[in-house]
């Protein structure tokens, strides 16, 4: 079990996303960049600052994971930035992302129609980031 | 009308909307409601030396147009938002007003994040990517289609880079909408025709969207009954003031609708096309529409009976024979506003039709579409069906 966010979690999130055959294939083709996202700061769970997640992935691979500041992941061609609560509602699978952005639940840096091309290693990456065995700080 | 249990949305609409004939008059008490005392006027040059559009809105505002940006071309570009901005902060502009179709308002959406946020256009691309509202800005729309002045949305060419960026963001949504039907009674009739489709084609993708949702069906709906009754008289009898307004209504309507609940693959179709061949966005979608209908007919027939009946199809049958039916209404509408029915009539050739489908799939619209679309052999049958024009 892993807090989200931490860099424990997203050892364990690259693990899972390695780990899913569903992310394989729908990101095999996948040659756009990392993709990063930003859980946005919530001191009221313990969350001080602000939380960037790098994510390396390219042709179905997570070939590096690591936990960084937001001034980092806003580097990054693409980033989705969310409060604390959306993104555990996407972990939860209560939240599809690309529905999330639509709705202005959260927000993409980036070409949103390359991020649609990938729809279904989207939704890989969410079912990986479900798999992971997770806490959150106000459960 | 059934919703799945587990349907979200999220419905916004914050736009002011001032409708009458000679509403132009308002546009400069609405300034002040919104403390614009320095305002760039963006159009383009065909409207400003052509018509009295230009000049009825710059007498309406006076002083406080501290400049008119009027180099705007037929596809917004990034360096023409670029270029409008930067005279814009030069000339100490704090909100802007634009007067025209799809093109001005979107390069007007742009020049408004540049003026509060700074830097180059590039670095805002995105979806829902800005922290606050763009500078205000005041919309008075010259066309009845692209419902621009009541969406989040705009599509700005960057030259340099071969592509478009696309911007959706709560924080562009225009403060006001002046809707004038005065102001569109000079629109050419074919012009007048294939933006009123665009109308059209806004207010069934809002239908048969995977993100329908009640509230943008309610406008849709109203919508699809307008254009029909209005947008023949609109190219027949140009100067009808009562059809324009109706139409022009109804192009905001569409617009609200489908800024909420998206598009699908008529759009997709139509930016594919547009993309590669020029074909005038309205058109496009005009002539995707049928086919369209005809694929999606198993995936919402509640949607088609509904849009049937605001259309004045019969929407009785079977889901097939009532598809076919919307189909072909729709088709024979088109027709009759003197519109080709077939991309083949406006030079997209036959061999182009696989390419095409391929480049349908990278055009986040489709994901939206009611019967989902994976791959280009799935849509390539639409597009043949589209390039011949089959009523």
């Amino acid at each position: 079990m892993a807090r989200f966010p931490s860099a424990e979690w997203v050892t364990l999130y690259q693990d899972a996303i390695n780990g899913n055959p569903a992310y394989k294939v729908g990101g095999a083709n996948w040659d756009k960049g990392v993709v990063a996202l930003i859980c946005k700061a919530k001191p009221d769970v313990g969350l001080e600052e602000d939380a960037g997640i790098w994510l390396d992935l390219h042709k179905g691979v997570c070939r590096e994971a690591r936990l960084v500041t937001s001034a980092e992941a806003l580097k990054a061609p693409f980033c989705i930035t969310g409060e604390y609560a959306r993104w555990k509602q996407v972990i939860r699978k209560e939240l599809d992302p690309i529905t999330g952005m639509l709705q202005g639940k959260l927000r993409l840096k980036g070409d949103l129609p390359t991020i649609v091309r990938f729809v279904d290693a989207s939704k890989a990456l969410v079912e990986s980031a479900g798999r992971v065995a997770t806490e959150f700080p106000d459960d | 009308m059934s919703y799945d249990a587990d349907s979200t949305f999220v419905f916004a609409f914050p736009t002011r909307v001032i409708y009458g004939a000679g509403a132009v008059s308002e546009s400069s008490l609405e300034c002040d409601r919104l403390g614009m005392d320095k305002v760039v006027l963006v159009s383009d040059r065909v409207l400003a030396e052509k018509t009295d559009v230009v000049a009825q809105v710059r007498k309406a505002l006076g002083r406080r147009v501290v400049l008119e940006f009027l180099d705007v071309p037929p596809d917004s570009s990034v360096a023409a938002v670029e270029a409008g901005a930067a005279k814009a902060q030069a000339a100490g502009a704090t909100g802007v007003v634009s007067v025209g179709g799809g093109s001005v308002i979107d390069t007007a959406k742009g020049i408004a994040i540049l003026l509060r946020e700074g830097g180059s256009l590039r670095d805002h691309e995105g979806f829902q990517n800005l922290t606050r509202k763009a500078a205000p800005h005041v919309v008075l729309p010259t066309t009845a289609g692209t419902g621009s002045e009541v969406t989040y949305v705009a599509v700005i060419k960057d030259a340099e880079a071969h592509r478009k960026l696309l911007f959706g963001d709560y924080n562009i949504l225009p403060d006001s909408a002046i809707l004038d039907p005065l102001l569109t009674v000079g629109l050419p009739a074919h012009l007048t025709a294939a933006t009123g489709m665009d109308a059209l084609s806004h207010a069934l993708e809002a239908m048969h969207s995977l993100q329908r949702q009640p509230i943008a069906d309610g406008l849709a709906l109203r919508a699809i009954h307008e254009v029909r009754a209005a947008l023949p008289t609109c190219v027949k009898t140009p100067g009808d003031v009562a059809a324009r307004g109706r139409q022009l209504v109804a192009s905001t309507m569409a617009g609200a609708a489908f800024s909420n609940a998206q598009v699908g693959l008529v759009h997709a179709i139509a930016h594919t096309v547009g993309a590669r061949f020029g074909v005038h966005h309205g058109l496009a979608n005009s002539i995707a529409m049928p086919s369209v209908v005809r694929f999606n007919a198993l995936a919402c027939p509640d949607q088609y009976r509904q849009v049937a009946e605001a259309f004045g199809v019969d929407p009785s049958g079977s889901d097939e024979a009532l598809a076919e039916r919307l189909a072909g209404a729709i088709y024979a509408f088109a027709k009759s506003l003197g519109l080709p029915g077939g991309f083949k009539d406006v030079g997209v050739p036959r061999e182009a039709l696989g390419e095409l489908a391929e480049a349908t799939l990278f055009d986040g619209s489709v994901i939206y579409n009611a019967r989902t679309v994976t791959s280009a052999e799935e849509v390539l049958p639409v597009w043949e069906a589209a390039w011949q024009g089959e009523g």
